[in-house]
């Protein structure tokens, strides 16, 4: 009894012991975006609880030299930086190019890898072989990346996607041209698809760093040294030889490491942010005019449509009742967002793929069809049922009543609703950003974290939204009261929708 | 010019009008007189075809009403019926989004097609013979109740009925404008119009309907010139009614 209570406390202490030996590891916390991240990192797909990636792979190896343990924090590419700052984790490691801008903000460790850029193309693309060739076509690639920056440098038109595999499925869609990308997700992505084919040779070279709170400069030299660590060892040789990311540039770059030559690496070229407040007003500009026309084009759909479903819920024959409600019903009880996810990623299945503008455009159209159908239909049973028997006892068949008598009475009642409508539509637009369009909130968040400016620039886009809703607010104010005041014409209908 | 025929109507289980017959002959003033809920207004409904009869018939002028017509055959004549009638009901049910002129203006336009240069020249000629040119341009909400009964009016013998149908006219005026309502009735009926008026007012009937029937739960008690139901009733509950309402 006695030997079995003390083995009993031998245990518990092992176990306390080796416990606090864990706990006294410290974490290295690693912020990186895993969504389409392959193959830096991301979700494994025989096993979705747990992430893989040949940065994944380095990662485990750097904390192993440092004597920590990893903690992953699954993060957004685009808020990398600002998540670093505010303190979500320790390092950013996700392909991260130390660019000049960056430096203002954060510091880099020594680079692990040299990459390059690798544009690519449809099978049947025969006016795209180099980047040289795409002045007139758009190019997709992610935000904030070196390609993004070459390519805004060099004025070429293009689209940022949130991940790579969006990208090439819009390629092949001919929703866009040409994608460039950074060759280790050109490799994973596109390299084995049978309808894409790169343009041209992969080209720039540039380096992927470890990126640091400031300050952290003690982390930093422990990373610094684990970074040399596995490259003299040869452990992350055969990580990037595994994951097909072993060629000659990291040949050349591992070896004037372990030789010790430090500014042997050959040219190394460098994207810079060109950040200057005229270029981010112009591209304010244009994603304002952006939103205006997703807004006004949306209306438009939402107020014709919307009309023949409200007569069709409320007289139409029991088929097209349950049709306008179960159309009602779907719009209004699923979020807008995913309605444009589905219409964007899920209608290509069938043979639609529209423009990302178009697709909002249209998404958003039928989402306020079916708001702007119950507010005309609560505006149509407002009218006093008399008002249908005096048009019908002066002669008037049901349409010409309903056009003539009950509509421009119930657009008048409706009209309030409908400014109101119109202004969180207009808002509302800023869920084109998760399909890429190129509307206000999608060059905020762009503009931003490129920049760093999240306060100024935000301001400046309240400014662009205040500027266009509040005329617009004005505007219907004008129409309501011009309405209730009765000017002695007869108030058209197609007159005041125009 | 106009004669009913076993007339019934049914909500449901309900009967309204339980055989309704009688006659009205051109360019005579009918009353239909009977307490709430006698099936007055129901009446009124199935003459200009607001309401579909469930048998018997309805003749006005040319058109035939018949319960066993198909439907759309039933409603081809309700239309053909609606250039007979026109309708004044006791709310009016003015267009609000309309001017007094274009409340007028609107069927004679859009129905009969007419010009609007030529339908607004004799929406002022109507407006004047009820008294109101001036008020023209103005909008039916500024309008006092008197003055929109009149506008109701004219909106109705715009489109030129034969037969002008009105309900509870009275229940909107005060006395000076109830007499002066009687007198221009009474000058529509010598320039050609046929009238069937229901209402409460024994008074206001009096000297205007040259015939009189007095409804109870759905029947005609009884029918006759105006100055027998008033002065000499036959059944005791039509004196009775006259009695008390006068």
């Amino acid at each position: 009894m006695r030997r079995e209570l003390n083995r009993a406390f031998h245990t518990a202490l092992l176990i306390t012991v080796s416990f606090n030996a864990v706990a006294a590891q410290q974490a290295l916390r690693w912020g990186a975006d895993p969504s389409g991240g392959a193959p830096y990192v991301f979700t494994d797909p025989a096993h979705p609880d747990q992430y893989i990636g040949y940065e994944k792979e380095m990662v485990d190896l750097l904390a192993a030299a440092m004597g920590r343990h990893p903690e992953f924090v699954p993060s957004d590419w685009e808020t990398l930086v600002s998540a670093l700052q505010r303190n979500s984790f320790d390092v950013i490691v996700n392909g991260l190019e130390p660019t000049g801008d960056r430096a203002q903000q954060i510091i880099f460790s020594k680079p692990y890898y040299i990459f390059q850029l690798q544009l690519t193309v449809r099978k049947d693309e025969n006016r795209i072989h180099s980047l040289s060739d795409c002045s007139k076509h758009t190019v997709a690639t992610l935000g904030n990346t070196a390609a993004s920056r070459m390519l805004q440098q060099q004025n070429i038109p293009f689209r940022s996607y949130e991940d790579p595999p969006g990208a090439y499925r819009d390629l092949e869609l001919k929703r866009i041209d040409a994608v460039l990308m950074d060759v280790p997700a050109e490799a994973f992505y596109a390299r084995n698809n049978p309808k894409l084919k790169p343009a041209g040779p992969p080209f720039f070279r540039g380096l992927y760093v470890i990126g640091l709170r400031k300050g952290d400069d003690k982390l930093k030299a422990e990373v610094d040294a684990a970074i040399d660590k596995i490259i003299i060892d040869g452990s992350l040789e055969q990580i990037l030889k595994k994951w097909g990311l072993w060629n000659d540039a990291q040949v050349e770059f591992q070896t004037s490491i372990r030789q010790g030559v430090k500014a042997e690496l050959g040219h190394i070229d460098m994207t810079t942010a060109t950040f200057n407040w005229r270029d981010a007003l112009l591209r304010l500009t244009r994603a304002a005019i952006v939103t205006v026309l997703i807004a006004f084009g949306s209306m438009l759909i939402a107020v014709v449509l919307g009309l023949p479903l409200a007569v069709g819920q409320s007289n139409g024959p029991k088929i097209v009742r349950s049709f306008c409600t179960v159309y009602v019903e779907f719009f209004r009880g699923t979020p807008v967002l995913v309605q444009l996810l589905f219409l964007y990623f899920g209608l290509p299945a069938i043979g639609i793929a529209m423009p990302g503008w178009l697709t909002a455009l249209v998404g958003l159209g039928l989402n306020y069809a079916a708001y702007e159908s119950q507010v005309y239909r609560a505006a149509l049973e407002a009218i006093p049922k008399g008002q249908w028997e005096a048009a019908y006892s002066l002669g008037m068949n049901p349409v010409l009543a309903f056009r003539r008598i009950i509509l421009p009475q119930a657009f008048r009642i409706a009209l309030p609703a409908m400014t109101n409508d119109f202004v969180s539509l207009f808002k509302d637009t800023s869920v084109a950003f998760a399909i890429s369009v190129w509307e206000l909130a999608t060059a905020y968040r762009e503009l931003a974290n490129a920049s760093g400016q999240f306060l100024l620039l935000g301001v400046a886009v309240s400014i662009f939204y205040l500027a266009m809703s509040l005329p617009m607010a004005h505007l219907a104010r004008r129409l309501e009261d011009r309405l209730r005041n009765r000017v002695p014409e007869t108030v058209d209908l197609e007159e005041v929708a125009a | 010019m106009i004669r009913v025929t076993d007339l019934r109507k049914h909500f449901g289980p309900t009967q309204i009008l339980k055989g309704i017959s009688f006659e009205v002959a051109p360019q005579t003033v009918v009353g239909v007189i009977g307490s709430s809920g006698s099936g007055k207004t129901t009446l009124l409904r199935c003459l200009n075809g607001l309401e579909r009869i469930n048998s018997g018939t309805v003749e006005c002028g040319k058109v035939r009403l018949e319960a066993k017509l198909s439907k759309a055959e039933y409603r081809h004549r309700v239309r053909d019926l609606r250039r007979e009638v026109g309708t004044v009901f006791q709310h009016f049910y003015l267009f609000p989004h309309l001017s007094v002129l274009a409340n007028i203006t609107e069927a004679p336009v859009h129905v009969l097609r007419r010009d609007r240069k030529s339908a607004e020249t004799e929406a002022y000629e109507l407006l004047e013979s009820v008294g109101l040119k001036t008020a023209a341009q103005r909008y039916p909400e500024s309008l006092s109740g008197g003055e929109q009964q009149r506008v109701a009016i004219a909106r109705a013998l715009a489109m030129r009925p034969a037969v002008l149908l009105f309900d509870e006219p009275t229940s909107a005026l005060d006395p000076k404008r109830t007499v002066s309502l009687r007198t221009m009735l009474r000058g529509f009926v010598t320039r050609g119009h046929t009238m069937i008026i229901i209402s409460h007012s024994i008074g206001f009937l009096n000297g205007l309907a040259d015939k009189l029937i007095y409804m109870d739960s759905g029947e005609i008690v009884e029918q006759g010139p105006a100055e027998q139901i008033l002065n000499d009733a036959s059944d005791a509950r039509t004196r009775d009614f006259v009695s008390q309402a006068s």
